[in-house]
Parts: C-alpha cells; structure tokens; sequence
C-alpha cells in the first residue's frame, strides 16, 4: 500500500490559535485579578500566609498571558 | 477569616465563585459553543463527520487521544484513590497505560489504519464477521450513552458540592452544550475542544502540585510528612510494598498489577476501546497514527502530577479548621457524618490554594474535564451506531448524506438518553458503581478477540465470535458471584487477604484467559479462513506498508524505546 496522506485546508483555523487565544484571555483576566489582589488578599491567601508573597494568581496569569499571546500570534489565521 | 472557614464547614457548598471566576467559566462556554458552528461548515461527509477527514497531525490526534479518557471521573476518583491507596494510584497511569499505548501505536494501529474501518466493530466485521461485530457495537453503544450518563450525573453533584448549583441545571446545561458541538462538528469538533480541554486542565490543575509541594517543602519532606500523619511509610512505595495482599493499603499483589492492571486491563481500554481508538484513527498518515499514541503516553505519564500528587499532598497538609489533621471517609459514610469524601481531594485542594481567577480556572478544569468524557462517549455512540448497527443492520444502502444526518441524530438521541441514564443515577447512587463495573466486563474479553484476530492467522469466525462471549458472561458471572457472596473473592483473587481492588484485576485476567482459551479451542474446531481473505487484517498475511520515516527522529519505534526508558526509570525512581 503507498504512503497515503490527508492534507488539511490551509485556510482552516489552527487547533492551537484556538488554545492560544483562550489561554491568552484567561491569562489576562488572571493578571488583572492578581493585580487587583496585590495589595489586598483573598481570604484562602490570608488564611495560609506563606502564600500571600508568592502572588500565585498574578504569576501564573503572567505566564499564560506570555504563552498564549505567543500562540495567538504564531497560529493567526492568515489568508492564504 | 469566617468566609473562608465557612467554606469548610458548609458541605453542600465549598465554595463562592466571583466575577474572575464567572468571567473565565463564560469565556471556555462561548469559546466551546464557537467550535463546534465553526467545525459543522467541516462536517459534510461522513469521513469529516466520524472521523475528522482524516486530517489530524499526530500532535493533535495524540493530545485528543489522551484528553478523551482525561475525564473529570478520572480526575476526581484517582486523585481521591491516591488519598486512599498512596502512590500506588499511580499504577494505573504508568504500567495501566504506557505499555498498552506504546503497543497500540507500534504494533496494532497500522491494522486498523491500513483496513481503513471506521471503528473497532467494524475491524471485528472484516475478521470474524457480522455476530462478533453486532455484539461489539451493541454492548459497546450501550455502555457509552451509559458512561455519559454516569459523567453528567457525576459533574452535576460535583457542581452542586462544590457551588451549590442546581443539578437538574447543571445536567441540562453541560448536555446541551456537549450535544450542540457534536452534533454541528462531528469528531473534528470534539478533537479540537479535547486539545483545549487538555490545555486547559494542566492550566487549572497544575497550580495544586506546586503551591502543595512550597507548602510541604518538596517531595523528601512530604514523604516524611504522610509517614508521620499515617503511621506508615507503605503509602509512598509503587513496587516495594506488593509482595503480599496484606503489606499495602489496596490490598493487591504485583502479579495482579502487572497481569491484570498491566496486560489485561490496560491492554483492553487502550488498544479496543473505540472511544479512544477513534481519535487515532483521525490521523492524516500512518506515521502520524501511529505517532499519535506514543505522543499521548508521554503526556498521560505526567498526569500523576496533577492527579496522584494533590491525593499525596491532601494527606499531609489538608487540616480542619481548628488545626487538627483532615480525615476524609468513603462516599457512603460522608453522607452521614457531613464529613468530605474522599473523591472532594481535588476540590478541596484547588480551594485551598487558589484564590478568585485561580478557583475559576481549577472549575472550569474540571467542567473541561466533564464535557471531554462525556463528548468522547457520545461522539464514540454515534460513530458505531451509525456504522455497526443502522448501517451494518437496519439501512445496509442509504447516502453518505444519509448517514451524517443519522449521526447528527444519534449524537442528540444518545444525549437524551444518557440524561435519562443520569436521573435514573440520581435516584439510585448504586446503580453508578454498577455501570462502571459493567463497562469493564467488556474490555477484558474484546481486547482477547481483537489480538488473536490481529496476530494469529488460524483465529476463525466462529472462534472470534464464541471466545468473545465466553470471556463477557464469564466476567459478568464473576461479578455476580462476589457480590452476591463476599467470599468469592479469595478464589478469584487466590488470597483470603485479597480487598476489593484486586478483584477488578483478576476478574479481567480470568475473562481474557477464558475468552483466549474458549477462541483457540472452538478454531481448532472451525474450518480456517481462507488466507486471501486475511489481507490487511492480520499479521503475517499482511505487508506492512512504509510509514514515510526516513531520520531516526521520524521513527516512532524510536520515540517509544524513548518513552519506555522514561517508564521503567520512573518505576525505579519511586520504587
């Protein structure tokens, strides 16, 4: 049997445009969050304080921010 | 403080979401909702509807094959398995798995690849006929609707628990949102939201393992930790402690985890459930199908960081609200005490660690999680239906057309139904436990039929057919017996100290044997079939075509010498 390949439709939306673009949004709403947190933290923080200096919710919303833009981008739709 | 001590204390809900937390869960519904009107301008023929055209890389068929049995049972119940039975959990992610994957993606997938069948009652059909196919199809299209069922209940209480919601609100929301974008997109619809879901519950789940391992001050100090609070270091061996039933807390034997978990079991889900298989057989080229697998073995030997290690750090770090040591007690005895079961481990621990934004990430993992399991049941339902029992029994000659709209029917009709599966589990709770039992009663036999079929050429029709039923009734008679007489377990499981565990993993290594026995005894019988008919389906009868490979890099057989390095090192490491 030969090698047999499908080829996908250039012009189709990248799986990974969609996991960027999310990632990226949540990264966002995480970076406000955790900005809006610096100063004034959230009960759980408060109740185990050897989490509130790490700023988990800025951190993390940082690192998906950084990651999903770059997924966003690589991965645009573009027209062909 | 008194907020947040009242999450503790009001069981029936953990926690409150906030606006960040409603924000992200709106976010992942419009997105899902999104993909699946984007994906249905995709799904015109029946090869886009079930199959996705055949168009997936291996990363994508890979990831998608990983995240359908990621579900949020899955979850739930081993990271609350692991609080239970210690890191001996982990079992049934590395030598439950990796093995079976590896062997899926070397050996069986250029079969089911290069017969071009649509699923694996199909492959059936070619190599024993319509009986072992029309079996197959329809004890598999049953537990399927069941097994969406069973999740959309599950997520439902999980809902209610966690947030109070409704239930009824909770099944009607996460079915009709499953049911829109499989029905509109097909497979190419459920792959692309299993990609995101995937993403999405290593992004909610992975802040537990690590804010609990600062917390615990690294794997060394947590070992010594759950030593202290249990009485015993047995929680933290994979190997060292299954000498003997008695010596660890599953109450199992190595020669049951090896056999039963690690050939029988794990063999039978990985390699013949279609439910998995499907999203393989996605794959645009043989390399990338067989590919696809070893990808997924890589990322499913992780999951235990987000699964095994929050189980592992709940008995350590998870305390009452006065300070004194958390305990957490099987389901049926939480609901009398109103203390947590052990399956809220992972709710519990995204509560402790993550603030507003974080908690929504982590729910919103585990609603990823739901719908995944219940999207790769349904999606697997319409598949074989539509192919192996109105296609194969009722409407042998309809369109192409015909039979995508078939699908799209089966997809809602089979959502219906697993509702009406999830009130029926909501009245009767036992009934939950009884229809995961029933699931596995299959794979066991199945996986004895497909890899006789696929490496043994004097395998007959008749032989296929009655070996598969042998091996079903056997495993269902088992069942029966220990639950009607608790005894029966030490003769299934061959020790008096045997708990019940093992007896999932002996059961499943007896209906094999008797399925392989009873399929070797009744061919010998049977006239063979003619080897020209063989073609395509079984080894030795078939030339295995080039998968393309031309650097070491390219060959998968590489990667999976890879991955079963990393596998061995891993068992060794955690000894």
């Amino acid at each position: 049997m030969e090698h047999h390949e499908h080829k996908a439709d250039p012009t189709e939306i990248s799986i990974w445009f969609f996991c960027g673009i999310l990632v990226l949004a949540y990264g966002l709403v995480l970076l406000v969050t955790g900005l809006a947190e610096f100063h004034t933290p959230p009960p759980n923080e408060v109740l185990l304080p050897w989490l509130q200096p790490l700023h988990p919710t800025l951190w993390w919303g940082l690192l998906m921010t950084v990651l999903g833009g770059i997924y966003t981008v690589r991965f645009r739709p573009r027209r062909s | 403080m008194q907020a947040f001590i009242a999450l503790f204390l009001v069981s029936h809900r953990m926690a409150v979401l906030a606006p960040a937390d409603i924000v992200i869960l709106a976010l992942y519904f419009g997105l899902v909702v999104f993909i699946g009107f984007y994906a249905k301008g995709k799904a015109n023929t029946s090869e886009d509807f079930f199959l996705a055209g055949r168009e997936m890389t291996a990363w994508i068929a890979g990831l998608s094959f990983v995240s359908a049995n990621l579900g949020s049972l899955e979850l739930m119940g081993w990271a609350g398995a692991s609080y239970q039975y210690g890191i001996l959990a982990a079992h049934w992610y590395w030598i439950g798995a990796i093995p079976a994957m590896l062997f899926l993606g070397i050996v069986m997938m250029p079969f089911y690849y290069i017969s071009k069948t649509h699923s694996v009652p199909g492959y059936l059909q070619l190599r024993f006929g319509e009986g072992a196919r029309g079996l197959a199809a329809i004890s598999f299209g049953v537990m399927t609707i069941l097994m969406s069922g069973v999740n959309m209940y599950a997520m439902a209480v999980v809902m209610q628990t966690i947030l109070g919601w409704n239930i009824t609100f909770s099944i009607w929301v996460g079915a009709a949102t499953v049911a829109l974008y499989v029905m509109l997109g097909g497979l190419r619809s459920a792959i692309i939201n299993e990609v995101l879901q995937f993403v999405l519950i290593w992004a909610g789940a992975a802040m537990v393992p690590i804010l609990g391992l600062v917390e615990a001050g690294g794997w060394t100090k947590l070992k010594a930790q759950i030593a202290v609070n249990m009485g015993s270091g047995d929680y933290m061996h994979m190997w060292k402690t299954l000498g003997h039933f008695k010596d660890n807390p599953m109450g199992v034997h190595w020669t049951g985890i090896v056999f039963g978990l690690g050939f029988v079991i794990s063999f039978g889900y990985w390699t013949t459930d279609f439910l998995v298989v499907q999203r393989v057989l996605s794959a645009n080229n043989l390399r990338a199908a067989k590919m696809a697998p070893i990808i997924g073995s890589i990322f499913k030997m992780a999951v235990p960081l987000i699964v095994i290690v929050p189980g592992l750090l709940a008995l350590a770090v998870l305390k009452n609200p006065d300070g004194t040591l958390m305990h957490l007690v099987p389901a049926d005895i939480a609901k009398v005490t109103g203390q947590h079961s052990y399956d809220d481990v992972l709710p519990l621990m995204l509560i402790r660690y993550c603030g507003p934004g974080l908690l929504g990430l982590g729910i919103t993992a585990l609603v990823a999680g739901f719908m995944s399991g219940m999207a790769g049941n349904v999606s697997a339902f319409s598949t074989v239906w539509t192919y192996d029992i109105y296609g194969a029994f009722i409407n042998k000659k309809a369109s192409d057309k015909h039979y995508v709209a078939m699908g799209r029917w089966s997809t809602v009709i089979g959502m219906l139904v697993s509702i009406g599966t999830a009130y029926l589990v909501m009245n009767a709770a036992s009934i939950m436990d009884y229809v995961q039992a029933l699931f596995s009663f299959f794979v066991a036999p199945l996986f004895g039929t497909v890899i006789l079929g696929m490496l043994w050429k004097r395998a007959t029709h008749w032989g296929g057919f009655l070996g598969l039923l042998a091996g079903t009734m056997a495993s269902v008679g088992m069942f029966l017996w220990v639950h009607t007489n608790a005894h029966a377990l030490r003769y299934i499981a061959m020790s008096a100290d045997a708990q019940p565990m093992a007896e999932n993993l002996y059961r499943a290594l007896w209906s094999w044997l008797i399925c392989v026995g009873v399929t070797v005894v009744v061919s010998y019988m049977t006239k063979p079939v003619p080897i020209e008919q063989l073609g395509g389906l079984v080894y030795g009868a078939t030339p295995i075509p080039d998968d393309g490979a031309k650097t070491l890099w390219q060959k998968p057989i590489f990667w999976a010498i890879v991955v079963i390095v990393v596998f061995f090192v891993l068992n060794l490491i955690f000894w």
